[in-house]
């Protein structure tokens, strides 16, 4: 048997935690924003302009108005950026004073930077959404992709939370970084104004920046591993939960209700006492971020004030410099904000990259054979050895043919492979030890899709999709009419409790179909194969959960659809399979017998003793009559 | 919005603090009110001092002192008010989290009251969304809205005390506008909500559609559906993509307007502030102060919308959450009664039962009895109400009319703990943890021992399945038992019942994916382990039947054939007719024995 490579999908499971920045993560998400290249860089040219309007307008109140209307002492020296010889050209052109014209130009320019700066965010907006929309459409693509093999070893919730939330996160990302550019354009605009205007006083209130950056610092070191605390216990909370509501019959009727709580309760107190910390460390540095830049105000008024006197500034620039405190300290909190954000978007971004270089997969063949629009359903296995576990396998040398039309049985105890054999004809899982034909070709030269979409499996463990009957049986394939899906539902005696139900066929079942019973899912499922009129039809365990009568019943209409069409049957109960052509007995992954019901029974072997046990008591009796 | 009182248990709980807090913040306000009019004073002292010193009636040295005060007092100001806030918002913050942790509790802990029609009402998507999003949204009303409420009114409040104590006219000149802007703000933030609300649906259908195709992964690539899905989940995506640029739009037009309009009243200022510095009514300082208060004023205006939404959406998220917690369980447990020892003997007396959602009785007026040590099979087509009738002898379901019987007590008089010890079921559907096969076997009590395990898995016949596994009992099993056979699924379900060993055992259709050989061994081992034993099981098989004393037949939720299996053999209905389509068969095996010999 070839070396099968043992891949690691414990990987899924690991909890990953804060990432450092990592550029290579960024160039690949940058991928998802590059052709929407154009739009992105007229947001970033928007948001310059909106800035620098933003900036100008403290300065038209402080050097225009109090300077120069109100004071009556501009300053040629201290830089107005033309501010004031607009208001003269203004108030030239129209005759109106000063005063007028310095308003209208404040409102003027307010309203321009806004639309600007509505214009950036929304184009920036757009660009990440649709960004984001198509990394969401790569990875569910991929992740529809992958084989039964994954999502045997990896829960789907680990899966689901990549594709919507780990994505959400990304989106807080980029716009974090949109946001970035929209506080520094105007921090450095500001900060060259300021330098202009006192470089002493600019240079006592730059002090703020270390001390502010340090302390950012330091509480995001601090709350580091609290948070990543709080959000392991959140998770684990809820995957508790959720394990238990998916499980909560087997958790009442085993009495397991209150070791489930005091276990989520343990946790929940664990969040707690993190939570509690999380809100002492942000309480106090958030309110330290808010508060402390007011102490900017007493340094300008003591320093500031102190140059003003000795006419160095003016008093307009004084409170110039008061109004652009908040300016100042604020791209300081944002960065401390976004690092977080960082944190948290390089961790999401690890596990959406985990799943998208992730590329277990059923292999198809580089030049695939296409299959003949009409198939004659000749199916071979020839010496075919598999296991689901390399070392371990499953099946052993398994060789036997059917041949086309004809109606197979498999019978054999459970876990004896039989479902196996169905999974690797379905291109469920890959194989190389050994080959399957159908039609006389190798199926590892077709894709997978154009096999399954010849072969109806319906299969022993199906799945109820939430939504009505109706789409539960076309599975929203348009192909499939109402009238159809009614003709399926009919074969397989389905349709009279259906149309008990108030609704008919548009009845909405509930996740997992839970408000039917057990067989009725079952009939549901069969229905659904019968719906797509498959060339080849494959029934593993297709009436376990159901009645002997409503068997017959299908077994009727089974007749006519069987009839020259290639089939596989497995079933428990003899009576099943008494249709079949030739019957296959598989026990521990190998065939044992293989022959009509007459030949098998002649033979006196596993089959013949299979028949004695199941009709054995009838058998008694008439051995006492 | 009367779901919210209903949080107010957790402000009583916490009196102490949550008042605390208050005066914290009316502090924290005041200070914050003070800190503009020592700018002011500076200003003016500034501007004071600029004159004197030019006319040269002070030297530089006490210009510069009259700063000293304003500086001064403004960094008490801030240092006051820090404290304060630190104090509010830990003191505000706690009583959301301790809220949060013991609603937490409380909703799991009432979940694990609930029944089927509970489940059946409200999927697992849903239920967890309560408990992670409208908890939180609790929480927030808690930590932040009663807080920001609070706050905002009282700047507001102080922010206009300190503004018309400067200045009266400009003061109700700035005022003019404020209406304005309120109402745009309330306007948006109406329209705003409502989209939020369309991005969250967006992402619960999202959610859910992603959901639902994993769990039916298997089923999608069977049937070749991959890329029909992969289309309708971009329908999805791009609905969600829309809905928030949508609501982004919004926002951000919201954040465009606001400064717009409030630029309103940064030109009353200029103007008519300018007018009434000229005449003299107020000074440099005054000017420049009121730039601070409209900051101040202008808050809660601008966010009195956006705070009524959270209220809105507080109130909506309470709602749902409490629309659970008040969710009376259909199934109410009597803590209280005591099992007396028990005999065995179960009556079943007129029971019926309906589904909510259906019209059809489930099951209609069924009576029987059973005895101790008696095994009982119950047979019936698919939707007959087999499954409906055992759920009812656990109590998963309460009865719509009718009773059960239990050493004479209606069932619903014993403790449910206590009845589930006594009375255990195995589902039809062979749930599994994702955990290790000891861990599902063993799952009402961690604590078993090994030996206990390994003999009751024998039961079962799992030991071929066990020594086949890499790792044996401690093999891992995949989400729901996914990398086990079908019959090793419902083999492992049926351990994980027997390990209770109580005397009255139900087996809802356990061995339907198990061969018929393995299926003898495991029901004549039973017989033996369980002799006194009272069994009822449901099996499709009349081989499985023809172990039982009795049989039942039941038909569209009514009992149509009871009796031994000669009985019903000789009655000539159902059982008989089942029986004859095997006999058939047999009378083929039995003619080719003969050929054969
Ligand atoms: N996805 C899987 N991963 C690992 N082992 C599996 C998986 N599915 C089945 N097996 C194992 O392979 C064996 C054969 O299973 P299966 O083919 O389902 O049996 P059956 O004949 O009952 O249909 C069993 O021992 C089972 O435990
Ligand atoms: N949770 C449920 N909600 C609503 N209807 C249900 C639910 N479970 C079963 N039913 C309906 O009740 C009837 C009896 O079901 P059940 O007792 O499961 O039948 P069975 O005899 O196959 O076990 C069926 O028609 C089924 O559709
Ligand atoms: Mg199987
Ligand atoms: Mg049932």
């Amino acid at each position: 048997m070839a070396v099968v490579r043992k891949l690691d999908h414990s990987i899924f499971d690991a909890h990953i935690e804060g990432q450092a920045m990592n550029v290579e993560y960024l160039k690949r998400i940058f991928a998802w924003v590059a052709p929407h290249k154009a739009i992105a860089s007229l947001s970033i040219g928007l948001v310059l302009v909106a800035s620098t309007l933003a900036i100008l307008l403290p300065v038209v109140i402080t050097r225009v108005v109090i300077d120069g209307v109100i004071l009556n002492q501009p300053d040629a020296l201290l830089p107005d950026f033309g501010t004031n010889e607009l208001t003269a050209w203004i108030a030239g052109v129209t005759g109106w004073s000063a005063l007028v014209s310095a308003c209208v130009i404040y409102a003027v320019f307010t309203l321009f930077c806004h639309i600007f700066y509505h214009a950036h965010r929304v184009t920036f907006a757009r660009t990440v959404l649709c960004a984001l929309r198509d990394m969401r459409h790569d990875l569910f693509a991929h992740m529809e992709h992958r084989p039964a093999s994954f999502y045997d070893r990896v829960a789907v919730g680990r899966v689901m939370t990549r594709i919507t939330n780990d994505v959400q996160a990304m989106f807080e990302l980029l716009m974090g970084m949109g946001m970035l550019i929209g506080e520094f354009v105007p921090f450095f605009l500001g900060l060259a104004i300021m330098l202009a205007i006192d470089v002493e006083l600019t240079l006592y209130l730059m002090i703020a920046i270390p001390v502010f950056g340090l302390i950012t610092y330091f509480f995001r070191q601090a709350t580091r591993r609290v948070y990543r605390l709080i959000r392991n216990t959140v998770s684990r909370l809820n995957q508790n939960l959720q394990e238990n509501l998916a499980g909560m019959q087997v958790v009442q009727l085993s009495n397991r209700e209150k070791r489930n709580l005091q276990t989520y309760r343990e946790i929940n107190s664990d969040n707690l006492k993190h939570e509690q910390q999380a809100i002492a460390l942000e309480s106090s540095y958030g309110a330290f971020m808010d508060n402390m830049v007011n102490v900017a105000l007493a340094v300008i008024i003591w320093i500031g004030g102190g140059s003003a006197l000795q006419a160095e500034i003016s008093l307009g620039s004084v409170i110039l410099f008061s109004q652009f405190v908040d300016m100042f300290i604020r791209p300081i909190r944002v960065l401390g904000q976004q690092y977080n954000i960082l944190f948290r978007a390089m961790a999401s971004a690890e596990r959406i990259f985990q799943a998208l270089d992730w590329h277990e997969q059923i292999k198809d063949p580089e030049h695939p054979i296409r299959l003949p629009a009409r198939l004659k359903g000749a199916i071979e296995f020839r010496h075919l050895t598999f296991g689901y576990d390399p070392g371990e396998p499953v099946l052993h040398d398994v060789s036997f043919t059917i041949n086309p039309g004809e109606n197979l049985a498999v019978v054999g105890p459970t876990g004896s492979g039989k479902s196996t054999l169905i999974r690797l004809l379905g291109r469920f899982y890959n194989f190389d030890d050994g080959t399957i034909f159908l039609d006389g070709v190798d199926i590892n030269q077709l894709t997978a899709a154009d096999v399954r979409s010849r072969i109806g499996v319906v299969m022993q463990d199906f799945h109820i999709f939430s939504g009505t009957i109706l789409d539960n049986i076309s599975l929203g394939n348009p192909a499939i009419s109402r009238e159809q899906a009614i003709e399926a539902a009919k074969s397989v005696n389905a349709d009279s409790f259906i149309e008990g139900l108030p609704q008919g066929y548009n009845t909405v079942l509930v996740e997992r179909g839970q408000n039917l019973s057990q067989g009725q899912r079952q009939l549901l499922a069969f229905a659904r194969v019968l719906a797509a009129d498959p060339e080849i039809l494959i029934l593993d365990e297709a009436t376990a959960s159901i009645d002997t009568e409503t068997e017959q019943v299908i077994q009727q209409a089974l007749k006519t659809l069987l009839k020259d069409r290639t089939s596989i049957l497995i079933a428990h109960r003899l009576q099943t399979i008494q249709e079949a052509d030739r019957i296959l007995v598989l026990k521990h992954g190998q065939v044992k017998e293989l022959g009509s019901h007459d030949q098998l029974m002649a033979l006196r072997g596993i089959y013949y003793t299979l028949n004695q046990l199941q009709f054995q008591e009838v058998s008694l009796k008439e051995d006492i009559t | 919005m009367g779901s919210l009182l209903r949080l107010s248990i957790y402000l009583k709980r916490y009196a102490w603090s949550f008042w605390l807090a208050v005066a914290g913040m009316l502090i924290s306000r005041i200070f914050e009110g003070f800190i503009p009019l020592f700018v002011k004073n500076g200003i003016d002292n500034i501007a004071a001092g600029q004159t004197a010193l030019t006319s040269g009636s002070i030297d530089y040295q006490s210009a510069l002192n009259t700063l000293a005060a304003p500086a001064i007092s403004i960094v008490i100001c801030v240092l006051i008010q820090m404290g304060t806030t630190i104090a509010y918002r830990i003191a505000m913050r706690r009583i959301g989290v301790i809220a949060s942790y013991d609603l937490r509790n409380r909703l799991y802990q009432h979940l694990q009251l609930q029944g089927p029609i509970f489940f059946s009402r409200h999927s697992i998507g849903d239920l967890m969304a309560r408990a992670i999003n409208d908890i939180n949204l609790c929480r927030e009303i808690l930590a932040g809205a009663i807080r920001m409420t609070l706050i905002l009114a009282m700047t507001a409040l102080v922010g206009l005390t300190f503004m018309f104590t400067l200045s009266v006219n400009l003061t109700l000149a700035i005022l003019l506008p404020m209406p304005l802007i309120g109402a745009v703000a309330w306007y948006f933030s109406k329209k705003i909500y409502a989209a939020s609300y369309l991005v969250q649906e967006g992402f619960s259908t999202l959610s859910t559609f992603v959901q639902e195709n994993l769990n039916g992964i298997r089923t999608v690539q069977s049937m070749a559906q991959e890329e029909r899905e992969i289309e309708r989940f971009d329908q999805v995506n791009q609905e969600f993509a829309d809905r928030n640029l949508d609501l982004f739009n919004m926002t951000s037009f919201l954040s465009a307007i606001m400064p717009i309009l409030a630029a309103s009243g940064t030109l009353i200022i200029i103007g008519y502030g300018s007018v009434l510095l000229e005449r003299g009514e107020i000074t440099v300082g005054t000017f420049a102060a009121f730039f601070s208060y409209l900051a101040l004023v202008l808050w809660p205006v601008r966010e009195a919308g956006s705070l009524v939404t959270q209220w809105q959406r507080g109130a909506s998220g309470t709602a749902r959450l409490f629309e659970i917690l008040d969710y009376e369980p259909e199934i109410q447990d009597q803590p209280s009664l005591d099992f007396p020892e028990p005999s065995g003997r179960i009556q079943v007396q007129n029971l019926t039962y309906r589904y909510e959602d259906k019209e059809k009785y489930a099951l209609e007026d069924v009576s029987f009895e059973v005895s101790p040590g008696e095994t009982i099979a119950l047979l019936g087509r698919v939707g007959s109400g087999k499954s409906t009738l055992l759920r009812l002898f656990v109590r998963l379901l309460e009865p719509t009319s009718g009773q059960i019987y239990l050493d004479g007590h209606p069932i619903n008089g014993f403790p449910l703990a206590r009845l589930r010890e006594r009375v255990c079921m195995v589902l039809q559907d062979p749930f599994l943890f994702a955990d290790s096969l000891s861990d599902n076997i063993a799952y009402d009590d961690p604590n078993r021992d090994h030996q206990e395990i390994l003999e009751i898995a024998h039961a079962a016949a799992l030991e071929e399945t066990i020594e086949g596994f890499p790792e044996g009992l401690n093999t891992v099993l995949g989400e729901r038992g996914v990398t086990l056979s079908g019959g090793q699924k419902q083999r492992a379900a049926l351990a994980r019942g027997l390990i209770r060993r109580s005397p009255i055992l139900i087996l809802d259709d356990c061995f339907s994916a198990v061969d018929t050989e393995t299926e003898e061994k495991i029901l004549s081992g039973l017989k033996k382990v369980r002799s006194q034993a009272t069994t009822l099981l449901v099996s499709h098989r009349v081989s499985t039947a023809r172990h039982a004393d009795r049989i039942i037949v039941l038909e569209e939720g009514r009992i149509i054939e009871m009796g031994s299996h000669t009985d019903l053999l000789a009655a000539g209905g159902f059982y008989a007719n089942l029986e004859a389509s095997q006999r058939n068969r047999l009378d083929l095996v039995s003619r080719l024995d003969e050929a054969a010999s």
